[in-house]
């Protein structure tokens, strides 16, 4: 123990000291957050904020009361907002990953597999409609989502669930059409012969075979449009109305002038977290190396 | 079961022309044996018939109806690839059952055949697993059993054994040899291993660069091959050729080369009828050597090398600057790098045009 530290052993302090700081980094202003969820206003305001409070779930009732069986004691009134915006990203996120899946797989399977005119073509820009910053959309979409696609007098494209959806997906799709098309190339071409002399038609191939085979590609592609999708703000602020809102957009609208309740604010954001931690868990347990391990000689 | 003819078949990729004009008639209930070099054109054969490759020109029939318009699942055929190709998300058993699936027999009945067949070929007990859990013996048993299962009109096997170890090939081999007798089907069969097309096949199909060498049953391709082609392919260790002119000399037609002077027999030369060409091959396989040189002709060998095999050995030896293997019996010790007499029987020569390459 004496000993003095040898070099390596300087350095192995050196690399822990990193590591300490880059959890500290990454985790700290998650852990401020929780703890700033679940203290009084009071708590959190007073100058001597320190460690040692009384937890409480008050924060959490305010954001939840109209989704909650009870109704919370402290909250005077109750306010939707953040309810109604849950359920709103839960769909928005929800059908883009889903639409975007379906066509994604589709046309990564049409694009490896199928030879046709301009095939080069059409995977090389699909990729590049994916350098186009979102902000660069948002001008164009957003006169046109609002101006030329209405249906009645006032009902737009613009302000619904539909067309937030429908960006989503074309934002989407580019990148999903082009890691699948990774994932379609490794699934051997004697895998589809096979089935097609066990009497497959080509869907069959395709939903049979191809599908179940990539299923850690779709898994991670899931993750990623989900996530996309879930934490969207630029567009969701620009086209949502108060009806249809996401929950980063009512999140950044519940700063106002007047008053921030801090303590609500973060429990909006823990709440804002669990989602994609569940969804990602969830595909994340599809990823299993090794996807055609056993399917031919190695 | 169909008779399946091959009518002037042809392929091309682009400009490449993998398969000139073919035409194969196969027999009802036969087991065929394609077999060839790598390149030769002989799984694009088998992979047009399954309907995986289309025609360039030609025609296929099964029993005079013509199918190659018919996708691969009308044609009435299974198939065991090369790569196994089993279906990695599926246990052994929906392996074995998809395409009875994709037909939607009855349940009962696809448990049955797989059942029947799972036992036949001794895989009843990996039924439940996935095939990554599996040896390549027993994924290569599955994808048989996936095509036996299927009660198809004519299986097709696209070198089935290259990818197991030597030892397990050789089992596989009698395994198939015992199914071939007890099924009766068509089977065409696709290998670049001679001894797998001798063993298996009760007809031979002997192809190169696209073109058919020679059909025919074993026994007729090891004893008369139709060229030097055949003659070097079929039989192992490979018939040795050396380079020699014939001579007419004592009213008789001798075969001479570089160190040796061998007669021809009545037969041969009746059947050169007077059509001498100047330069020939001679094939001699290495079995039709006698230690004793009293036996046939005598022919004076060098010793290079003497590889131990068990009861057999095969010593390479010189005859002037040839190279000629020579099937020895172990029990005689050889020593190498002196000179040995052996004796060949006129009748075990093969001679071949050195320029075309056809038997004379």
């Amino acid at each position: 123990m004496s000993a003095p530290a040898t070099n390596e052993q300087r350095a192995d302090i050196f690399f822990y000291g990193f590591l300490i700081a880059l959890v500290v980094i990454s985790l700290g202003p998650i852990v401020l957050m929780l703890l700033t969820s679940l203290r009084l206003k009071v708590d959190i305001v007073s100058d001597t904020a320190s460690l040692i409070f009384l937890p409480t779930m008050r924060n959490y009732e305010t954001v939840l009361c109209n989704i909650l069986w009870y109704t919370p004691q402290h909250v005077e009134y109750c306010n939707p907002t953040f309810g109604r915006a849950l359920g709103n990203s839960l769909f928005v996120a929800t059908v883009s990953t889903g639409i975007t899946l379906v066509f994604g797989c589709m046309a990564a399977y049409g694009i490896v597999r199928f030879r046709f005119l301009g095939r080069g073509t059409v995977s090389l820009t699909t990729l590049l409609m994916r350098m186009v910053p979102p902000a660069v959309l948002l001008v164009p979409v957003f006169g046109i989502w609002s101006f030329n696609f209405c249906f009645g007098e006032d009902a737009c494209l613009a302000g619904t669930h539909g067309g937030i959806v429908l960006i989503y997906v074309a934002m989407n799709l580019p990148f999903v059409i082009w890691i699948l098309q990774s994932f379609i190339k490794q699934v051997p071409i004697q895998l589809e012969e096979a089935a097609k002399m066990d009497g497959a038609n080509a869907f069959q191939v395709f939903f049979l075979v191809v599908l179940p085979v990539i299923k850690p590609g779709l898994a991670a592609a899931a993750i990623f449009t989900f996530r996309i999708a879930w934490n969207e703000f630029l567009l969701a602020n620009a086209l949502l109305d108060r009806s249809t809102r996401t929950v980063p957009v009512t999140l950044v609208n519940s700063l106002t002038e007047h008053d921030i309740d801090w303590g609500v604010i973060m429990a909006t954001g823990m709440l804002l977290a669990i989602p994609p931690i569940i969804f990602t868990f969830i595909a994340s347990r599809q990823i299993i190396t090794g996807m055609t391990a056993g399917a031919v000689k190695g | 079961m169909p008779k399946i003819h091959f009518d002037h078949i042809e392929k091309s990729f682009g400009t490449v022309r993998v398969l000139p004009p073919l035409d194969l008639q196969l027999n009802d209930g036969e087991f065929t044996v394609l077999v060839g070099p790598s390149g030769c054109g002989k799984s694009t054969t088998l992979r047009i018939l399954a309907g995986l490759e289309s025609l360039s020109a030609g025609e296929i029939y099964f029993d005079d109806a013509p199918i190659s318009h018919l996708a691969p699942k009308d044609r009435d055929l299974a198939m065991v690839f090369q790569d196994y190709a089993l279906y990695p998300h599926m246990d052994i058993a929906r392996n074995m059952s998809f395409a009875l699936r994709l037909q939607r027999a009855p349940r009962a009945e696809i448990a049955a055949k797989v059942q029947r067949v799972a036992e036949m070929l001794n895989i009843a007990h990996l039924l439940d697993r996935k095939p990554a859990e599996l040896s390549g013996g027993q994924r290569q048993r599955v994808a048989m059993g996936r095509a036996l299962v299927r009660d198809a009109s004519t299986f097709l096997f696209d070198e089935p054994l290259s990818n197991l170890d030597a030892k397990l090939r050789a089992k596989m081999r009698t395994e198939l040899a015992e199914m071939r007798d007890t099924l009766d089907k068509n089977m065409i069969y696709v290998t670049h291993d001679q001894i797998e097309a001798m063993t298996l096949g009760d007809r031979i199909v002997v192809m190169s660069e696209g073109v058919i060498q020679q059909q025919g049953s074993p026994e007729e391709l090891f004893k008369t091959p139709a060229n030097q082609f055949v003659a070097g392919f079929i039989g192992s260790p490979t018939m040795n050729f050396l380079g020699g002119s014939l001579a007419r000399e004592a009213d008789r037609l001798w075969v001479r080369g570089d160190g040796f002077l061998l007669p021809l027999t009545d037969e041969q030369s009746g059947r050169l009828n007077g059509n001498t060409p100047g330069d020939v091959s001679v094939g001699i396989r290495p079995s039709s050597f006698s230690a004793d040189p009293k036996v046939g002709a005598p022919i004076e060998l060098h010793l290079a090398v003497s590889e131990y095999l068990g009861a057999q050995s095969v010593l390479v030896t010189r005859c002037g600057e040839e190279e000629v293997l020579v099937e020895y019996d172990s029990a005689t010790p050889m020593k190498s790098g002196v000179s040995m007499t052996f004796g060949v029987r006129p009748e075990d020569i093969m001679l071949f045009d050195r320029a075309s390459g056809a038997r004379l």
